[in-house]
């Protein structure tokens, strides 16, 4: 990844990329390597479907119905909780998780997924902001979903269960030492792993390693996150 | 809350109003192409990115153009964890940004009161189609 840029993209950005496509092509928890692969795939042909960029327009997420243009042989479900969220993050809702499940797909296999898809947000992003071709799909291996022992999570009042942790008090930054999103697909251990192999390197709650300072960083995640309508 | 935070260490006062309103200035060196930066990759304007990479560059350098891809890039995946899970403000947070969360309109993003918005729409839409 990244052989083609002139752009001094750091080293630990471009260690991690190729680690969580790695990781992406590796049999999961609960989906296989192939699936998971399909997933990427299934995210990318989102950003040119056109029934998604007809919801996009409309005043509400829910008022077009249709066909995705879809590459896969995923559960329908899925690929449309995909689409969702690859297109149109600020008017992703309850419904639609409920509706994945609702459609015969685990909690743990819906968290793997977003790990998943959100891994592959990032390296695509990045690759697209700095002119690049996006990189090949990752390369599938072998093999069934792996599974998992039970994890220790706790209903906290998100729509999944959190890992549990018993300390919550402030840190320096201000948030506990383990923040809800670190919390969040805790369910799935081996997908918050990934994920987090795909996003280390591009933020730091303080003394960020990189060429733009610490307000300017908090600057940008803000606008982001505004951007994208994320409430967290 | 970690825009301030950051302004608070460094004694300086950050206008968070620009967070969500275009012609607020931050306060944050280079804000303008750290926006227009943020704002094309986001919105998938690469064309446009082709132009704002090269004058971004120019002005705050290469690497710290890179990088402000590099944080807008990270954010374009996990805002969309957080949108997936539904996951609430941390303790802290809940507590000391809720005239911050006012004030700058995010309240407006809140998972319960978007899904309550939009889902009653869903609803909606099927009755009368039910109807039909």
């Amino acid at each position: 990844m990244y052989e083609d840029t002139r752009y001094p993209v750091s080293p630990d950005v471009i260690a991690r990329h190729a680690e969580a496509w790695r990781l992406i092509g590796a049999p999961g928890a609960f989906w296989s390597g192939a699936e998971r692969v399909q997933m990427v795939a299934e995210a990318r042909a989102a950003t040119a479907c056109e029934l998604c960029a007809r919801r996009l327009a409309a005043l509400s997420p829910f008022a077009v119905d249709g066909e995705h243009d879809t590459v896969s042989d995923l559960p329908p479900m899925l690929i449309d909780m995909i689409h969702r969220l690859r297109t149109d993050p600020g008017r992703y809702t309850r419904a639609v998780f409920d509706g994945v499940l609702a459609g015969g797909i685990s909690r743990e296999r819906y968290i793997e997924a977003v790990s998943v898809v959100n891994a592959a947000v990032i390296v695509d992003t990045m690759h697209a902001a700095l002119g690049l071709t996006l990189p090949d799909l990752p390369t599938p291996e072998p093999g069934p979903a792996a599974g998992q022992s039970d994890p220790d999570v706790v209903d906290d009042g998100a729509w999944v269960p959190l890992t549990r942790v018993d300390d919550r008090t402030a840190t320096v930054t201000g948030l506990p030492g383990a923040p809800n999103i670190a919390r969040s697909m805790g369910s799935v251990p081996s997908a918050v792993a990934l994920f987090f192999t795909a996003f280390r390197g591009h933020y730091a709650l303080r003394d960020i390693p990189l060429g733009v300072s610490q307000p300017q960083a908090e600057f940008i995640a803000s606008r982001v996150s505004a951007l994208n309508q994320c409430f967290y | 809350m970690l825009l301030r935070a950051s302004g608070q260490r460094e004694n300086r006062d950050f206008n968070l109003n620009a967070v969500n309103d275009a012609d607020s200035d931050p306060g944050v060196d280079h804000a303008d192409h750290l926006r227009r930066l943020t704002e094309a990759a986001i919105g998938s304007r690469w064309g446009e990115l082709v132009t704002v990479r090269g004058e971004a560059a120019a002005a705050m350098g290469e690497q710290a153009m890179v990088d402000a891809l590099t944080v807008a890039a990270g954010f374009n995946g996990i805002t969309r964890v957080a949108d997936a899970t539904g996951i609430p403000l941390d303790p802290t947070t809940q507590k000391v940004t809720g005239s911050m969360r006012a004030e700058t309109g995010i309240d407006a993003f809140d998972y319960v009161a978007k899904s309550a918005r939009y889902d009653r729409q869903r609803r909606a839409r099927a009755t009368t189609d039910n109807n039909a």
